[in-house]
């Protein structure tokens, strides 16, 4: 039976596992979706959300690997009127502002008058999980799919400044791409990073696992922030614009952020008065295989797989328990790490030893001690931002 | 080294996954719409930006929610809606997308 016909005849029992149960915390993310028969460019088919902007996530099998290909990647835009055209040879990032001198780039100057570097990083939106949060977030209702990880090739952000020359009163830097929204008044994807938070890991990337980035994953350059929520990645990077203030912006006043307290949590009916942004990920592992639904047989071996990360502090565990959490037992991790911005990929071999449903969960606990809390310890937040319980799913014994 | 050369220009080609000389077709979905008295107003100051998958991906909502996105749609994004056609989007979408629920 194909996965989308068991849960037609489950679904009862599939959306009673869906819908958070708990008043202002949060549950499993949704974990039912369909998988579109219609593909997108570069891509194959994904759970596909939106045409306009393309919103597209990836299918939980996609985490049974360290590293996300490019055409199961996710895809998320905000604008309708992304780019579908990019001439390569004409392309140019301007660099501005509170610099020594301007320029322009070019993708030949990007690839051939810096040092080329590599890093392998997550790329997650601080809505992935969404769904989980009860009652419901404002915003896609993302399952667990809004991430990837991928190979990002490019040159270092701060190589280019340096080339630019910061004036001494250069603090900010500001980020634009190509994407464009349908009223000139509505306001621009533009990113701000302080130029303190800049280490040597921040690149201008332009190969993606080793092949130009999908389109939809902003070709032909995006900034590459590892370590950080997808929000400052801005894709099809066309401006890079050097301040000394910091410039009033709604993705970055109003958009992706999170109720500045230590839970950062609050109620609908109390919201937080102070917010901050939402920048670094949290921990989190997403189990890749088995899948809710997957039939296993009783007393056969299933080698759970999934994936684990951080903000780049360091997996040092991942745990996995078929008794609902009461233990928990520790997944081998990958060796070939591909760096600590990295998702790990990690695997355990399990026993079922009784027919029906089995639930399987997975915990990550990363180098500062830090370690995934049960769903419902989450509390509730108004962007629905940041989800990163521990993840479950439930097989059929056979 | 100008073989060199030759062979990573060539290789590079290889690698783009479409032709770059052309643009790329992003594909329309048709979603479920439910059509009803407001559709028009919907049409003509959602549809504009978002396609229809924004509203229908938010599940069924209370009243207030579905008032407070179309508020933030004009508040953020400057979509320009008149008073009249708020009032009927809001209507809209609480009617064929509401949980039964005004808070």
């Amino acid at each position: 039976m194909k996965r989308r016909d068991f849960f037609k005849t489950s679904l009862v029992a599939a959306s009673a596992l869906s819908v958070p149960t708990f008043a202002n915390a949060a549950g499993q993310p949704k974990d039912d979706q369909v998988i579109s028969d219609l593909a997108f460019p570069e891509k194959r088919p994904m759970i596909t959300y939106s045409d306009r902007p393309p919103l597209l996530e990836s299918p939980r099998a996609t985490f049974a690997k360290p590293i996300t290909a490019n055409d199961e990647f996710f895809v998320r835009w905000h604008m309708p009127e992304i780019p579908t055209y990019v001439d390569p040879n004409t392309f140019k990032i301007k660099i501005s502002g509170l610099v020594d001198k301007e320029f322009e780039l070019t993708l030949e100057n990007l690839k051939h008058d810096y040092e080329q570097v590599e890093v392998t990083a997550v790329l997650q939106c601080g809505g992935n999980s969404r769904s989980a949060f009860s009652p419901v977030a404002g915003g896609i209702q993302w399952g667990s799919g809004a991430m990837g990880c991928a190979k990002w090739k490019g040159v270092r952000l701060r190589d280019i400044l340096h080339r630019a020359g910061l004036k001494k009163n250069a603090h900010w830097i500001g980020f634009n791409g190509l994407e464009t929204a349908a009223y000139y008044e509505t306001p621009n994807f533009i990113r701000e990073l302080q130029i303190d938070e800049l280490d040597d890991h921040v690149i201008v990337a332009y190969e993606m696992n080793d092949e130009d980035l999908p389109y939809l994953n902003g070709y032909p350059v995006r900034l590459v922030i590892p370590g950080t929520y997808s929000d400052s990645w801005v894709k099809m990077l066309s401006e890079i614009r050097v301040t000394e203030e910091y410039e009033k912006l709604f993705f970055m006043d109003v958009a992706y952020r999170v109720p500045d307290n230590e839970t950062e949590s609050e109620t609908p009916e109390k919201k937080y008065p102070r917010t901050k942004p939402i920048t670094k990920m949290n921990v989190k592992s997403v189990i890749g295989y088995p899948e809710t639904g997957t039939k296993v047989q009783n007393g056969s071996h299933v080698v759970v797989r999934g994936v684990a990360f951080d903000d780049g502090t360091g997996i040092t565990g991942v745990h996995v328990s078929i008794d609902n959490g009461k233990t928990w037992e520790r997944a081998l991790l990958d060796k070939n790490n591909a760096g600590r911005y990295s998702f790990r990929g990690w695997r355990l071999a399990i026993k079922p030893k009784d027919y029906g449903k089995l639930k399987i969960m997975a915990k990550a606990i990363n180098r500062a001690g830090e370690e995934q809390p049960f769903a419902k310890d989450i509390g509730w937040n108004h962007g629905g931002y940041k989800y990163n319980g521990i993840d479950e799913v439930t097989v059929e014994v056979v | 080294m100008k073989i060199l050369l030759v062979l990573a220009l060539l290789m590079s080609a290889l690698f783009a996954q479409v032709k770059k000389d052309e643009p790329i077709a992003v594909p329309y979905i048709s979603y479920n719409i439910k059509m009803g008295k407001g559709f028009e107003a919907v049409q003509a100051n959602c549809l504009t930006c978002h396609s229809f998958g924004y509203i229908e991906n938010q599940g069924p909502q209370s009243k207030e929610f579905w008032d407070a996105k179309v508020v933030k749609m004009i508040e953020h994004f400057k979509a320009p809606m008149t008073k009249e056609d708020t009032t009927t989007v809001i209507d809209y979408l609480y009617k064929h997308y509401g949980n039964g629920k005004l808070k």
